[in-house]
Protein backbone atom coordinates (compact mmCIF):
# COMPACT_ATOMS: atom_id res chain seq x y z
CA UNK A 1 0.00 0.00 0.00
CA UNK A 2 1.29 3.45 -0.84
CA UNK A 3 1.68 5.98 1.93
CA UNK A 4 2.83 9.58 2.23
CA UNK A 5 5.61 10.47 4.65
CA UNK A 6 6.69 13.96 5.62
CA UNK A 7 10.42 14.41 5.99
CA UNK A 8 12.74 17.29 6.66
CA UNK A 9 16.22 17.41 5.22
CA UNK A 10 19.16 19.80 5.14
CA UNK A 11 20.19 19.86 1.54
CA UNK A 12 23.43 21.29 0.24
CA UNK A 13 23.03 21.88 -3.48
CA UNK A 14 26.01 20.97 -5.64
CA UNK A 15 27.26 23.81 -7.86
CA UNK A 16 26.26 22.23 -11.16
CA UNK A 17 22.61 22.88 -10.24
CA UNK A 18 23.34 26.59 -9.73
CA UNK A 19 21.71 27.99 -12.82
CA UNK A 20 18.47 26.00 -12.54
CA UNK A 21 15.31 27.35 -10.92
CA UNK A 22 15.60 26.60 -7.22
CA UNK A 23 12.59 24.27 -6.98
CA UNK A 24 13.82 22.14 -9.90
CA UNK A 25 17.30 21.95 -8.46
CA UNK A 26 16.00 20.93 -5.06
CA UNK A 27 13.66 18.31 -6.52
CA UNK A 28 16.45 16.84 -8.63
CA UNK A 29 18.75 16.63 -5.64
CA UNK A 30 16.02 15.07 -3.45
CA UNK A 31 15.38 12.48 -6.15
CA UNK A 32 19.06 11.69 -6.37
CA UNK A 33 19.15 11.10 -2.62
CA UNK A 34 15.87 9.32 -1.96
CA UNK A 35 14.22 8.02 -5.13
CA UNK A 36 14.18 4.23 -5.41
CA UNK A 37 15.99 3.94 -2.07
CA UNK A 38 14.83 2.26 1.11
CA UNK A 39 14.42 4.75 3.94
CA UNK A 40 14.92 3.12 7.32
CA UNK A 41 11.62 2.47 9.13
CA UNK A 42 9.67 4.14 6.34
CA UNK A 43 9.92 1.93 3.27
CA UNK A 44 10.91 2.26 -0.38
CA UNK A 45 10.65 5.82 -1.65
CA UNK A 46 8.94 5.63 -5.05
CA UNK A 47 8.44 9.32 -5.71
CA UNK A 48 8.86 12.83 -4.38
CA UNK A 49 5.21 13.79 -3.97
CA UNK A 50 5.62 17.49 -3.32
CA UNK A 51 7.85 20.03 -1.61
CA UNK A 52 6.06 21.72 1.26
CA UNK A 53 8.47 24.43 2.34
CA UNK A 54 11.95 25.55 1.55
CA UNK A 55 13.65 27.38 4.35
CA UNK A 56 17.03 28.78 4.97
CA UNK A 57 19.52 28.86 2.30
CA UNK A 58 22.25 29.10 4.85
CA UNK A 59 24.96 31.54 4.16
CA UNK A 60 28.56 31.73 5.07
CA UNK A 61 29.23 35.36 5.96
CA UNK A 62 32.38 37.13 4.81
CA UNK A 63 33.55 40.65 5.62
CA UNK A 64 36.17 42.97 4.16
CA UNK A 65 36.18 45.13 7.26
CA UNK A 66 35.06 48.14 5.27
CA UNK A 67 32.28 46.15 3.56
CA UNK A 68 30.20 43.38 5.11
CA UNK A 69 27.44 42.46 2.70
CA UNK A 70 29.22 39.47 1.27
CA UNK A 71 27.51 36.11 1.39
CA UNK A 72 28.52 32.69 0.23
CA UNK A 73 25.32 30.63 -0.10
CA UNK A 74 25.61 27.05 1.05
CA UNK A 75 25.56 25.63 -2.47
CA UNK A 76 28.68 27.62 -3.32
CA UNK A 77 30.70 26.22 -0.44
CA UNK A 78 33.12 23.39 -1.18
CA UNK A 79 31.18 20.29 -2.09
CA UNK A 80 30.34 18.32 1.04
CA UNK A 81 30.22 21.01 3.65
CA UNK A 82 28.13 20.87 6.76
CA UNK A 83 27.39 23.19 9.62
CA UNK A 84 28.67 21.91 12.95
CA UNK A 85 26.73 22.19 16.21
CA UNK A 86 28.70 25.30 17.11
CA UNK A 87 27.55 27.09 13.95
CA UNK A 88 30.93 26.74 12.25
CA UNK A 89 30.90 25.44 8.69
CA UNK A 90 33.09 22.41 8.05
CA UNK A 91 34.45 21.16 4.75
CA UNK A 92 34.27 17.35 4.75
CA UNK A 93 37.50 16.73 2.89
CA UNK A 94 38.70 13.22 2.16
CA UNK A 95 41.78 13.92 4.30
CA UNK A 96 39.62 14.97 7.24
CA UNK A 97 37.26 17.69 8.41
CA UNK A 98 38.42 21.26 7.75
CA UNK A 99 36.51 23.75 9.91
CA UNK A 100 35.95 27.25 8.54
CA UNK A 101 36.79 29.04 11.76
CA UNK A 102 35.73 32.65 12.29
CA UNK A 103 38.17 35.48 11.61
CA UNK A 104 40.20 33.37 9.20
CA UNK A 105 41.32 34.94 5.97
CA UNK A 106 39.53 33.56 2.89
CA UNK A 107 39.69 34.02 -0.86
CA UNK A 108 36.34 33.98 -2.62
CA UNK A 109 35.33 34.37 -6.25
CA UNK A 110 32.62 36.94 -6.98
CA UNK A 111 29.73 35.17 -8.76
CA UNK A 112 27.16 37.96 -8.65
CA UNK A 113 26.65 41.48 -7.40
CA UNK A 114 23.09 42.45 -6.49
CA UNK A 115 21.87 46.03 -6.32
CA UNK A 116 18.43 45.68 -4.75
CA UNK A 117 16.05 48.61 -5.32
CA UNK A 118 15.83 51.01 -2.39
CA UNK A 119 12.63 50.16 -0.46
CA UNK A 120 10.18 53.01 0.12
CA UNK A 121 9.22 51.67 3.54
CA UNK A 122 10.77 49.11 5.84
CA UNK A 123 9.47 47.20 8.83
CA UNK A 124 10.98 48.21 12.13
CA UNK A 125 12.48 44.74 12.55
CA UNK A 126 13.75 44.26 9.01
CA UNK A 127 17.50 43.98 8.64
CA UNK A 128 19.10 47.25 7.52
CA UNK A 129 18.87 47.77 3.79
CA UNK A 130 22.02 46.95 1.85
CA UNK A 131 22.20 48.68 -1.55
CA UNK A 132 24.91 46.29 -2.74
CA UNK A 133 25.23 42.62 -1.99
CA UNK A 134 28.05 40.41 -3.20
CA UNK A 135 27.43 36.71 -3.69
CA UNK A 136 30.65 34.77 -3.60
CA UNK A 137 31.77 31.22 -4.02
CA UNK A 138 34.55 29.36 -2.33
CA UNK A 139 34.27 26.21 -4.37
CA UNK A 140 37.43 25.30 -6.21
CA UNK A 141 41.18 25.16 -5.84
CA UNK A 142 42.74 28.08 -4.07
CA UNK A 143 39.44 29.30 -2.66
CA UNK A 144 38.22 29.22 0.90
CA UNK A 145 40.55 29.50 3.85
CA UNK A 146 44.04 30.54 2.83
CA UNK A 147 45.44 28.14 5.38
CA UNK A 148 44.11 25.28 3.26
CA UNK A 149 46.33 26.22 0.36
CA UNK A 150 49.40 27.48 2.17
CA UNK A 151 52.77 26.26 0.91
CA UNK B 1 17.14 13.48 7.18
CA UNK B 2 14.46 13.79 9.81
CA UNK B 3 11.11 12.03 9.64
CA UNK B 4 8.43 14.53 10.67
CA UNK B 5 5.47 12.22 10.03
CA UNK B 6 6.06 8.60 9.06
CA UNK B 7 2.45 8.25 8.01
CA UNK B 8 1.03 11.48 6.66
CA UNK B 9 -1.76 9.72 4.80
CA UNK B 10 -2.38 6.65 2.68
CA UNK B 11 -2.87 6.89 -1.06
CA UNK B 12 -4.99 4.55 -3.13
CA UNK B 13 -3.33 2.96 -6.13
CA UNK B 14 -5.51 5.21 -8.26
CA UNK B 15 -4.08 8.35 -6.63
CA UNK B 16 -0.50 7.19 -7.18
CA UNK B 17 -1.33 6.24 -10.76
CA UNK B 18 -2.87 9.66 -11.43
CA UNK B 19 0.09 11.39 -9.79
CA UNK B 20 2.60 9.55 -11.99
CA UNK B 21 0.46 10.03 -15.09
CA UNK B 22 0.23 13.78 -14.42
CA UNK B 23 4.03 13.87 -14.21
CA UNK B 24 4.23 12.32 -17.67
CA UNK B 25 4.46 8.57 -17.11
CA UNK B 26 3.05 6.43 -19.90
CA UNK B 27 2.92 2.74 -20.73
CA UNK B 28 5.53 3.27 -23.39
CA UNK B 29 8.88 2.93 -21.61
CA UNK B 30 10.59 5.23 -24.12
CA UNK B 31 7.90 7.86 -23.65
CA UNK B 32 8.62 7.98 -19.93
CA UNK B 33 12.22 9.09 -20.40
CA UNK B 34 12.87 12.56 -19.11
CA UNK B 35 9.45 12.96 -17.54
CA UNK B 36 9.80 10.41 -14.77
CA UNK B 37 12.64 8.29 -13.45
CA UNK B 38 12.94 4.67 -14.66
CA UNK B 39 12.02 3.41 -11.19
CA UNK B 40 8.85 5.52 -11.27
CA UNK B 41 8.05 4.12 -14.70
CA UNK B 42 8.21 0.62 -13.23
CA UNK B 43 5.77 1.60 -10.50
CA UNK B 44 3.47 3.02 -13.18
CA UNK B 45 3.67 -0.20 -15.18
CA UNK B 46 2.76 -2.18 -12.09
CA UNK B 47 -0.22 0.06 -11.29
CA UNK B 48 -1.59 0.08 -14.82
CA UNK B 49 -2.01 -3.67 -14.49
CA UNK B 50 -4.05 -3.40 -11.30
CA UNK B 51 -7.76 -2.57 -10.94
CA UNK B 52 -6.73 1.07 -10.40
CA UNK B 53 -6.25 1.42 -14.15
CA UNK B 54 -9.91 2.09 -14.85
CA UNK B 55 -11.13 3.33 -11.49
CA UNK B 56 -12.47 6.84 -10.94
CA UNK B 57 -12.52 9.06 -7.87
CA UNK B 58 -16.31 9.04 -8.07
CA UNK B 59 -16.48 5.26 -7.90
CA UNK B 60 -14.15 5.20 -4.91
CA UNK B 61 -16.19 7.84 -3.06
CA UNK B 62 -19.35 5.87 -3.80
CA UNK B 63 -17.78 2.64 -2.54
CA UNK B 64 -16.58 4.32 0.67
CA UNK B 65 -20.12 5.57 1.32
CA UNK B 66 -21.64 2.15 0.72
CA UNK B 67 -19.23 0.32 2.99
CA UNK B 68 -19.50 2.76 5.93
CA UNK B 69 -22.02 0.50 7.65
CA UNK B 70 -19.53 -2.35 7.85
CA UNK B 71 -17.14 -0.24 9.96
CA UNK B 72 -14.04 -1.42 8.17
CA UNK B 73 -10.58 -0.14 9.08
CA UNK B 74 -8.97 2.35 6.69
CA UNK B 75 -6.39 -0.20 5.57
CA UNK B 76 -9.12 -2.75 4.86
CA UNK B 77 -11.09 -0.28 2.74
CA UNK B 78 -7.98 0.71 0.82
CA UNK B 79 -7.01 -2.91 0.21
CA UNK B 80 -10.48 -3.65 -1.13
CA UNK B 81 -10.30 -0.62 -3.43
CA UNK B 82 -6.83 -1.54 -4.64
CA UNK B 83 -7.48 -5.26 -5.11
CA UNK B 84 -11.17 -5.24 -6.08
CA UNK B 85 -11.95 -8.69 -4.61
CA UNK B 86 -14.83 -10.10 -6.62
CA UNK B 87 -16.06 -12.90 -4.33
CA UNK B 88 -16.22 -13.86 -0.66
CA UNK B 89 -13.10 -16.01 -0.76
CA UNK B 90 -11.04 -13.07 -2.02
CA UNK B 91 -12.49 -10.65 0.53
CA UNK B 92 -11.90 -12.94 3.50
CA UNK B 93 -8.13 -12.44 3.93
CA UNK B 94 -8.55 -8.67 3.64
CA UNK B 95 -10.84 -8.29 6.64
CA UNK B 96 -9.53 -9.19 10.06
CA UNK B 97 -11.86 -11.44 12.07
CA UNK B 98 -14.28 -11.28 9.16
CA UNK B 99 -16.67 -13.92 10.57
CA UNK B 100 -17.01 -11.98 13.83
CA UNK B 101 -17.43 -8.52 12.36
CA UNK B 102 -19.66 -9.20 9.37
CA UNK B 103 -22.91 -10.97 10.08
CA UNK B 104 -23.85 -14.11 8.22
CA UNK B 105 -27.21 -15.50 9.24
CA UNK B 106 -28.84 -17.71 6.65
CA UNK B 107 -32.00 -18.14 8.71
CA UNK B 108 -32.60 -14.40 8.82
CA UNK B 109 -31.35 -13.94 5.28
CA UNK B 110 -28.45 -11.72 6.27
CA UNK B 111 -25.12 -12.03 4.55
CA UNK B 112 -23.08 -8.90 5.09
CA UNK B 113 -20.03 -10.43 3.43
CA UNK B 114 -22.03 -10.90 0.26
CA UNK B 115 -23.40 -7.36 0.62
CA UNK B 116 -19.85 -6.09 0.72
CA UNK B 117 -18.87 -8.18 -2.30
CA UNK B 118 -21.94 -6.86 -4.12
CA UNK B 119 -20.90 -3.27 -3.38
CA UNK B 120 -17.51 -4.01 -4.86
CA UNK B 121 -18.98 -5.61 -7.95
CA UNK B 122 -21.54 -2.86 -8.48
CA UNK B 123 -19.43 0.20 -7.79
CA UNK B 124 -15.81 -0.59 -8.66
CA UNK B 125 -15.27 -1.31 -12.36
CA UNK B 126 -13.82 -4.71 -13.27
CA UNK B 127 -10.26 -4.43 -14.52
CA UNK B 128 -9.82 -5.08 -18.24
CA UNK B 129 -9.06 -8.71 -19.02
CA UNK B 130 -5.35 -9.34 -19.51
CA UNK B 131 -4.41 -10.61 -22.98
CA UNK B 132 -2.46 -13.56 -21.59
CA UNK B 133 -5.09 -14.46 -19.00
CA UNK B 134 -5.23 -18.06 -20.23
CA UNK B 135 -1.51 -18.52 -19.91
CA UNK B 136 -1.59 -17.46 -16.26
CA UNK B 137 -2.89 -20.82 -15.12
CA UNK B 138 0.24 -22.46 -16.44
CA UNK B 139 2.60 -19.98 -14.83
CA UNK B 140 3.97 -19.75 -11.33
CA UNK B 141 2.37 -17.20 -8.95
CA UNK B 142 2.32 -13.68 -10.43
CA UNK B 143 5.55 -12.49 -8.83
CA UNK B 144 7.70 -14.72 -11.06
CA UNK B 145 9.35 -12.96 -13.98
CA UNK B 146 7.36 -13.22 -17.23
CA UNK B 147 8.25 -15.89 -19.78
CA UNK B 148 10.47 -14.69 -22.58
CA UNK B 149 8.67 -13.94 -25.82
CA UNK B 150 9.76 -15.91 -28.88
Amino acid sequence: MFCLSLIEHNLPLPPHLLNRPLLDAIKEELERLFLDKVLSNLGLCISIYDIRTIEGGFVFPVSLGFFDDIKVPVHLLPHKSRMGDDGIWIWEHECGDLPMDLDEEVHFRVTKINYPPIPLEQDANASPFSPMEIIGEIYGDGLGLLSWWAD
Amino acid sequence: MKTLQANAGVLTNLEVLEFLRARGATSDPMGCLGAVAPSECKVFDYLVNTPACNQTRGAIDEFLKRCEKFKLAKAEKFNIINLRPSNQALIDPIIEYCEKRLTKDEARGIDEVQELVDSVLEVLPPPPAKPDEEMQDLEEPPTAKPMEEN
